[in-house]
């Protein structure tokens, strides 16, 4: 099957190959089994978890035919409703193998009045067989709320991964997300924020690495809609082989947040010089009193860098990863989970073995 | 508190002649209309042909399915070519009185005098005037109009009209090689420096028309040139067209700057098409100032093919009430050690709305390249928008590619800085627009950024607070 998903919230020159991406040979699971490699850890009472998610609707999501599969075929719905104040961890993981070789998840998560908590998400797979993962994530962030959300995904390179995000974002509440996205032949990411309350926060802080001919698809977008918003986003990368990489941030200022600020950056660090890079940093402002900022860039690798740790006995491999590690661990360090930071770091030295 | 500044202010412009041409072609779009044209103009049989392949290609190509709405525009309701009543003259004193008025207005025969090396002036849909000094013309210099380059010099033609932008690159540029009318031909010899600029002026004065003029220029190796090009028409109530297609061939080691100003009326639906194809270690440089239209769709473009090829782009967009301007910059680094550096600023005003839309590519045989990228958007009030929406193409590691851009207001505190060293509020904020367009506007000829430093002029409206 051909599939055309991921489009943009404003189409430019289709000569430009980046309004959406064209996946061809997908396959969809001709029958969806249950989901039962699932693991919750929730040490927190005052967070309920169960399985009674509200009915999916999205704003964007991947398009139509991703969005549906999950809404009509999940098998693995989580509803997730804090009201605790002391930022304990809750940790969702799903690991994918060949008796569950296909994952749509929906989750929702819901932040109540003035509560603190981090949600970890973890897609992990052991198997090198070919594995299906398509999911919705929805979070709803009342006011005054905190909420810390890790998403990692470590899937084998043999799968499709696509994820559709959504954050409701009330007044003076936060979210702050780090995603570390290495997984999957494909991975392809929707992450949709709409900001409604006055002096809401989030920050967006992603990394992905990419080797072989891994493709990566990561569409942003936030609106701003209520007085003194502010949206963080900064993504890191690395591309290796013939791996190739679509980013497309949007931060849409709407007419009346006054006073709000959105800034956006784009590194990413070719390894190979048949690796490919494509961004669209997008600003959209119908609003005169705001501050939007974006940067992007891309290259290799700064050779007197490489050179100095040379010198010290390293490899140029062990020096490229060491590089790639150091531009990485600015956002590692959001991630409060030693154990999980730890398996993320081995993660970058095995992929770029 | 509230920044007033004023819009351009269009009277010199808006004064409209009658309608009053030796031939117009019927409105639409036909394979006859198409041969009409051609029979009137007495191409060459291959130019005929080549119109109605074009044509054929504009029925098969869609509209845009991005930027703005321009589902306005009917070709049924434009006439695509108007004969005004002259012939093409190489003195002033031959030219109509009411055409010759229009570009005494415009300052065309006064800046001829002062400042520049050569004249064309285009009246709807074709030249008036040409004309070029003397030394120019015995180092070989061949400044003359389209129709007289097609007839006169068919060998360079045939090689370059409409390769450097084929009809299939999209359906307008398909609608000009069908259509297209009038322009300049520039060709400069092996190594000959042209240090004064040469300027075509296009002038679209009949209603419900469309303008469709060719620019082709080739410098040659070594050579050197400034190349002006400014543009307007008095505003109707129905929307005239303008399509027109630049085409530049920088030849190894040349140089070229192409300094445009545009200030089509407000019914005008501008959806030109610049390209430029640049060889071993040459530079072109583009220079825009885009002001007029109702809607604007421009992407100048550089292809650097030639190792060491370098280019620039330097342009402010200014769009008040009801102006959509949707203009930009595109860079393909096709060659080793290419560089390119873009400076694009934008200020929306009055409810108008400007886009900077780009593309930069930077191919997998282009290492050792380098491109940077700077847009700043500035917003007068609350009502206007501006959009920035940046396409990066990277598909090697050798690269130094760095993007940024910024939206913003005058900020206060900057204000109040100035206001502090003794600047009242209001030339505090006209220093302030003036500063940031000043890296544009000191790239522009100098008669044009004294007009553009005039229009920004400040007042305050309310109370401060």
């Amino acid at each position: 099957m051909e599939l055309e998903v991921n489009q943009t919230p404003v189409r430019t020159s289709k000569n430009f190959n980046i309004n959406n991406i064209k996946l061809e040979n997908v396959s969809f699971p001709s029958k969806i089994l249950e989901f039962n490699n699932l693991k919750i850890l929730n040490s927190d009472t005052k967070v309920t978890i169960d399985d009674l998610t509200s009915p999916i609707a999205l704003n964007y999501g991947l398009g139509a035919e991703l969005t549906n599969l999950v809404i009509n075929n999940s098998n693995k719905k989580i509803n997730v409703n804090i009201n605790s104040k002391t930022n304990k961890e809750i940790q969702i993981k799903f690991d994918l193998d060949k008796k569950n070789s296909a994952l749509l998840e929906d989750i929702e998560i819901t932040a109540n009045e003035s509560t603190k908590e981090t949600v970890i998400i973890k897609y992990t797979s052991d198997s090198s067989t070919f594995l299906f993962h398509d999911g919705i994530i929805r979070v709803n962030a009342k006011e005054n709320s905190v909420l810390n959300v890790i998403i990692v995904n470590l899937i084998n390179e043999k799968s499709s991964n696509f994820l559709a995000i959504q954050n409701n974002i009330d007044a003076n509440a936060k979210v702050n997300y780090t995603i570390v996205d290495f997984g999957g032949k494909n991975s392809i990411t929707n992450h949709y924020t709409n900001m409604t309350g006055d002096s809401a926060k989030t920050t967006i802080n992603t990394i992905y690495l990419g080797h072989n001919s891994q493709v990566f698809d990561l569409n942003y977008i936030a609106e701003l809609r209520g007085l003194q918003n502010d949206v963080k986003i900064e993504v890191q990368g690395a591309l290796a082989d013939t791996a190739k990489k679509h980013f497309k941030g949007t931060i849409d200022f709407k007419r009346g947040c006054k006073k709000s600020v959105g800034d956006e950056n784009e590194a990413c660090m070719l390894l190979s010089n048949t690796a490919k890079s494509l961004s669209l940093p997008m600003l959209l402002c119908s609003e005169e009193d705001v501050e939007g900022n974006h940067s992007s860039s891309a290259g290799k690798i700064d050779e007197k860098e490489l050179f100095y740790i040379m010198t010290r006995g390293f490899s140029l491999k062990e020096a490229m990863k060491l590089l790639v590690k150091a531009k990485f661990n600015k956002i590692l360090e959001t991630i409060p989970n030693y154990e999980l930071r730890e398996k993320i770091i081995k993660e970058i030295d095995m992929r770029l073995n | 508190m509230k920044t007033q500044v004023e819009e351009i202010n269009r009277n010199i412009y808006d004064f409209k002649n009658d309608d009053n041409y030796e031939y117009k072609i019927k409105k639409g779009l036909t394979p006859e209309i198409i041969e009409e044209i051609s029979k009137q103009k007495g191409d060459p049989d291959w130019m005929r042909e080549f119109r109605l392949k074009a044509l054929e290609v504009y029925n098969k190509l869609e509209m845009p399915t991005w930027g703005p709405d321009i589902s306005e525009l009917n070709m049924d309701e434009i006439a695509t070519y108007v004969k005004p009543k002259t012939t093409l003259s190489n003195s002033w004193e031959d030219v109509p009185e009411d055409i010759k008025s229009t570009f005494d207005k415009l300052g065309i025969p006064e800046a001829e005098k002062t400042s520049l090396a050569g004249v064309g002036a285009q009246y709807d849909s074709e030249v008036v005037y040409h004309s070029m000094k003397e030394d120019l013309i015995k180092q070989g210099v061949i400044y003359t109009d389209m129709e007289t380059a097609v007839r006169d010099y068919p060998d360079i033609v045939k090689k370059h009209f409409m390769k450097c932008v084929p009809v299939s690159d999209h359906k307008f540029a398909a609608l000009h090689g069908a259509v297209w009318s009038g322009g300049s031909f520039v060709y400069v010899p092996k190594g000959v420096k042209v240090d004064i600029p040469l300027q075509s002026y296009f002038r679209l004065n009949s209603p419900e028309s469309g303008q469709f003029e060719h620019t082709l220029i080739i410098v040659e190796e070594g050579a050197s040139l400034h190349f002006i090009e400014g543009c307007s028409a008095p505003k109707y109530n129905k929307v005239n067209l303008h399509a027109g297609c630049v085409e530049l061939y920088v030849k190894d080691n040349a140089y070229l700057r192409y300094s445009t100003i545009e200030n089509w009326s407000k019914n005008m639906l501008n959806l030109n098409t610049k390209k430029a194809i640049v060889g071993k270690n040459a530079k072109m440089d583009w220079v825009s100032g885009s002001f007029g239209s109702k809607i604007s769709m421009l992407y100048p473009m550089s292809i650097l093919n030639g190792e060491g090829s370098r280019t620039e782009f330097t342009g402010i967009s200014f769009a008040g009430g009801g102006q959509n301007l949707d203009n930009g910059f595109k860079v393909v680094h096709n060659a080793p050690n290419t560089s390119s550096v873009v400076n694009a600023k934008s200020i929306s005003k009055n409810g108008g709305k400007c886009t900077y839309r780009s593309l930069v590519k930077i191919s997998s045989n282009a290492p050792h390249s380098k491109s940077s990228v700077s847009c700043e958007s500035l917003m007068l009030d609350d009502m206007s928008i501006s959009d920035t929406i940046p396409t990066n193409d990277i598909e090697t590691d050798d690269v130094e590619f760095s993007h940024e851009a910024k939206i913003g207001k005058i900020s206060d505190k900057t204000i109040f800085y100035l206001m502090s060293r003794g600047l009242s509020e209001e030339d505090a904020k006209a220093m302030i627009v003036r500063g940031f367009a000043y890296p544009i506007s000191k790239e522009l000829p100098v008669e044009y950024a004294v007009e553009m430093n005039r229009l920004i002029n400040l007042e305050l409206e309310g109370a401060i607070g």
